[in-house]
């Protein structure tokens, strides 16, 4: 063919697409559906398939309405909280048990009887070995819990339930219904709840899901909140009320997140979002039975197995900069002295303190390590009795012992608000940045779902801090 | 620095207005100065061609004062412009009035079609609000090349029509008659179809949004008079002022169309009734379209109520024996026929 033979067919094809019209993509599916619907009535016979749609209609008509349908749902994200903060408590210690108390001596022990240098043997087992022990000790467990139990009742078909009540909620802010999920997916891990943004095909709602992501308290940060509440907000109380009281603040501060997954869905659609295509559609797949060995099996090995080595891969290095930091001197204070002194009057504005801020920097790939780090530090910096020693994280069998730590390090009742606040409001941690990136492939998106959330952080911890100074 | 909390939030409370002033939406300042910069001669010379090709297409003439008040421009810039634009031979004098030369009407024809290519664009490929496309199609014409906006053209499908039904210009300079009367000049009882819905001045335009009044749909003329246009389309009653009604411009049906008395939105549906799919309005446009066709949402379909919200919103529809939830204005985007007697 000829170059102007290939013009002439463009031009025919141009041509013919004019007078086509706009509504040859309707016609094609009428089409389409026309000719299928005519091959299945030919040769699929239906016989019972009306009487399995009762059952269906009966449960979808007391978990969608009006009275019922929030109760139920409520109560169920309640239950699996609670199964999975509670149950994990068991073999987190377990394992921290293991890991902590017999590994990490045994191999320091090792490390000594082959003599193996200062230095070496604290760079590895206690700053990479420890970051990595700490975070599969904490993380692991809860994982293990929520996913499975998750997946059971996607697979089961009651999700999408949720996500069809939801809706109203979510559209006022600009979101998808099924953020609902994703965002439930989040109390169990920020990362796991990125991934799950995948069942929402709407382009828009998609990105606001993945960044909004970050607002729902992940399973490393259940622990900060409980344990800082316990001592802070538990002690302001009569005793008889205190773990009442200390239990509302967390719910408090999970509920604040919520509000601010609102906030920030609805200000990203009305501003930096708005032109992204956005669509709606939502399947109510019939109920099935859940296939629970292979619910079980597909999430251990898709969701929690893939986001814990995510995390360990990020969480080694970070245990390395922690021990570096705490153990190599410029002039005759470590790195971490400087860097805690130089960000103690931004951490001051703020409400918090240097070490928070330090932590915060350093603990970026795992939530979890972000009291231990926290503790050291303190040790480090007040120079009371206590701790491991330099660049070794540790934790106290006592909340008592902890809280006595933490104001001998000057800590307040502000500080601790605060401290839950930021808690709450900061960057992402390195896996769930990473899982972002992934998802969107996007180095714009990943940035905002990175420093919007810190900004918001700031904000919010220094106007309660000088609100708090004024009265 | 001696700290005190009251300072620290007057400091903070500061910034947070020196930002919002200068990048608040629209009239941020920072904005202001960027549209400022932006204001060159060949945005000038191009808003001109284009105010005189529309006044010349809808068969009025515009002298130099009136030119000055449709434009947003100070008076000495556009002096100065159409003196340089009558030696380059875009516009020539016919006594006070300004004309466009072929030349000048080419240009015009030019800049009106990158307009209308985008809007087409954003509604079909973006998720802007309607509200947004003229503005933004209005500042996107300055800057399209030829060969971006045939590009543009070919990805579209070399569309005819903007979304508003303005026909859209060939590369050739070639325009479709957009035929047809305004609605508030049809007789009572007259059929027709509404195949144009003018986007400016923005404050009816988001009046006739307001009333959801979707193009393409069937309509039947109830009421005219001086105080209002009453007309009936897809099983509801709309109310218009008549310098409202001014704006939408409806073809009259042929012999052999007929209006479908029946047709309502699927919006309106209520519990157990049943319905045969009739189309999807022309409102509901790219993505979310093409997904309501995958999903089986074509003519004849049979469809009913499945389940409802506890807020009322979403609605789940069988269909296809599958439950499929829409949200409350997009089932106003699908037409039905209610009651199925013969099964068409």
């Amino acid at each position: 063919m000829n170059k102007d033979e290939i013009e002439n067919l463009i031009t025919l094809s141009s041509d013919l697409r004019w007078k086509i019209g706009d509504d040859f993509h309707d016609s094609l599916a009428e089409g389409i559906y026309a000719d299928a619907s005519e091959i299945s009535s030919a040769s699929v016979s239906k016989d019972n398939k009306k009487k399995k749609f009762r059952l269906d209609a009966k449960i979808d008509r007391i978990v969608t309405s009006k009275t019922w349908g929030f109760p139920i749902m409520f109560l169920v994200l309640a239950l699996i909280l609670w199964i999975t903060i509670i149950g994990a408590n068991y073999p987190s210690a377990m394992l921290a048990d293991v890991l902590l108390d017999v590994v990490h001596p045994f191999l320091k022990g090792l490390a000594a009887s082959i003599g193996m240098p200062w230095w070496l043997d604290g760079f590895l087992i206690d700053g990479i070995y420890l970051a990595v022990a700490w975070v599969i000790a904490v993380m692991l467990p809860p994982m293990a819990i929520f996913f499975p139990l998750f997946t059971l009742l996607e697979d089961f078909g009651y999700l999408p339930r949720v996500a069809f009540n939801m809706d109203y909620l979510f559209k006022k802010s600009g979101a998808h219904g099924k953020q609902a999920l994703t965002m439930s997916m989040g109390f169990g891990c920020n990362a796991a709840g990125v991934v799950a943004t995948r069942i929402i095909d709407s382009p828009r709602e998609r990105l606001i899901a993945i960044i909004t992501n970050n607002f729902s308290l992940c399973n490393g940060r259940w622990p900060t909140q409980i344990l800082i509440a316990t001592i802070f907000i538990g002690a302001v109380v009569p005793s008889s009320l205190s773990t009442v009281a200390s239990m509302s603040a967390v719910i408090g501060i999970a509920i604040l997140g919520i509000f601010f997954m609102f906030l920030t869905s609805w200000a990203l659609t009305k501003t930096v979002l708005k032109g992204e295509v956005s669509t709606f559609n939502l399947e109510l797949p019939p109920y099935r039975p859940p296939r629970v060995l292979k619910t079980i099996y597909t999430s251990l090995i898709d969701r929690t197995l893939i986001v814990l080595w995510r995390a360990i891969v990020f969480a080694a290095p970070a245990g390395a900069v922690i021990w570096l930091i705490s153990n190599i001197y410029i002039g005759n204070e470590s790195i971490a002295a400087w860097t805690i002194d130089s960000l103690d009057s931004f951490g001051f504005l703020l409400g918090l303190n240097g070490v928070i801020l330090l932590a915060y920097i350093v603990a970026i790939p795992a939530n979890e390590i972000v009291i231990p780090t926290i503790l050291m530090l303190t040790v480090l910096v007040t120079g009371v009795t206590g701790g491991e020693g330099a660049g070794i994280m540790f934790e106290l069998d006592s909340v008592n012992a902890t809280g006595d730590l933490l104001r001998s390090g000057g800590w307040t009742l502000l500080t601790a608000v605060n401290l839950m606040l930021f808690s709450l409001l900061h960057n992402p941690c390195s896996t769930t940045i990473y899982t972002i990136y992934k998802e969107t492939n996007s180095l714009k998106w990943t940035t905002v779902a990175t420093v919007l959330p810190v900004i918001m952080g700031f904000v919010v911890t220094f106007l309660v801090a000088q609100i708090w100074r004024l009265f | 620095m001696n700290y005190n909390p009251t300072h620290a939030l007057l400091i903070f409370f500061g910034l947070v207005l020196i930002s919002y002033l200068l990048f608040r939406p629209k009239s941020g300042w920072f904005w202001v100065i960027k549209n400022n910069l932006k204001s060159n001669e060949k945005i000038v010379i191009e808003d001109v061609l284009k105010q005189l090709y529309h006044i010349e297409n809808s068969g009025k003439e515009m002298n130099l004062h009136d030119l000055n008040n449709s434009l947003k421009f100070n008076d000495r810039t556009i002096v100065d412009v159409v003196k340089k634009m009558t030696i380059i031979e875009l516009i020539t004098f016919d006594g006070d009035n300004l004309k466009l030369t072929d030349s000048g009407r080419d240009y015009a024809l030019r800049i009106v079609r990158v307009h209308r290519l985008w809007e087409k664009y954003l509604a079909e490929k973006t998720g802007f609000d309607k509200v947004e496309w003229h503005i933004r199609a209005e500042d996107m014409e300055h800057k399209l090349s030829h060969e971006e906006t045939d590009l543009l053209a070919t990805r579209l499908g070399n569309p005819q029509y903007d979304p508003h039904g303005d026909p859209i210009p060939t590369k050739l300079g070639k325009v479709a008659d957009l035929e047809g009367e305004f609605l508030s000049s049809l007789k009572v009882g007259s059929v027709g179809r509404i195949v144009h819905i003018e986007d400016e001045p923005d404050v009816i335009y988001k009046q006739i949004l307001a009333e959801k009044i979707h193009i393409g749909s069937q309509i039947r003329v109830i009421e005219n008079n001086k105080e209002r246009v009453v007309f009936y389309a897809e099983g509801q009653e709309f109310v218009l002022a008549p310098i409202v009604a001014a704006n939408i411009t409806i073809t009259l049906l042929e012999k052999e169309e007929s209006l479908e008395e029946n047709m309502a939105r699927l919006s309106s549906l209520k519990d157990n009734e049943e319905a045969s799919i009739i189309g999807i309005s022309k409102e509901s446009r790219g993505d979310s379209r093409r997904r309501l066709l995958d999903l089986g949402f074509v003519r004849g379909a049979k469809i009913s109520i499945d389940l409802e919200s506890p807020f009322g919103n979403p609605i789940a529809y069988l269909i296809k024996g599958t439950s499929i939830a829409l949200r409350h204005d997009q089932a106003s985007k699908i037409l039905i026929k209610k009651g199925i007697e013969n099964g068409k």
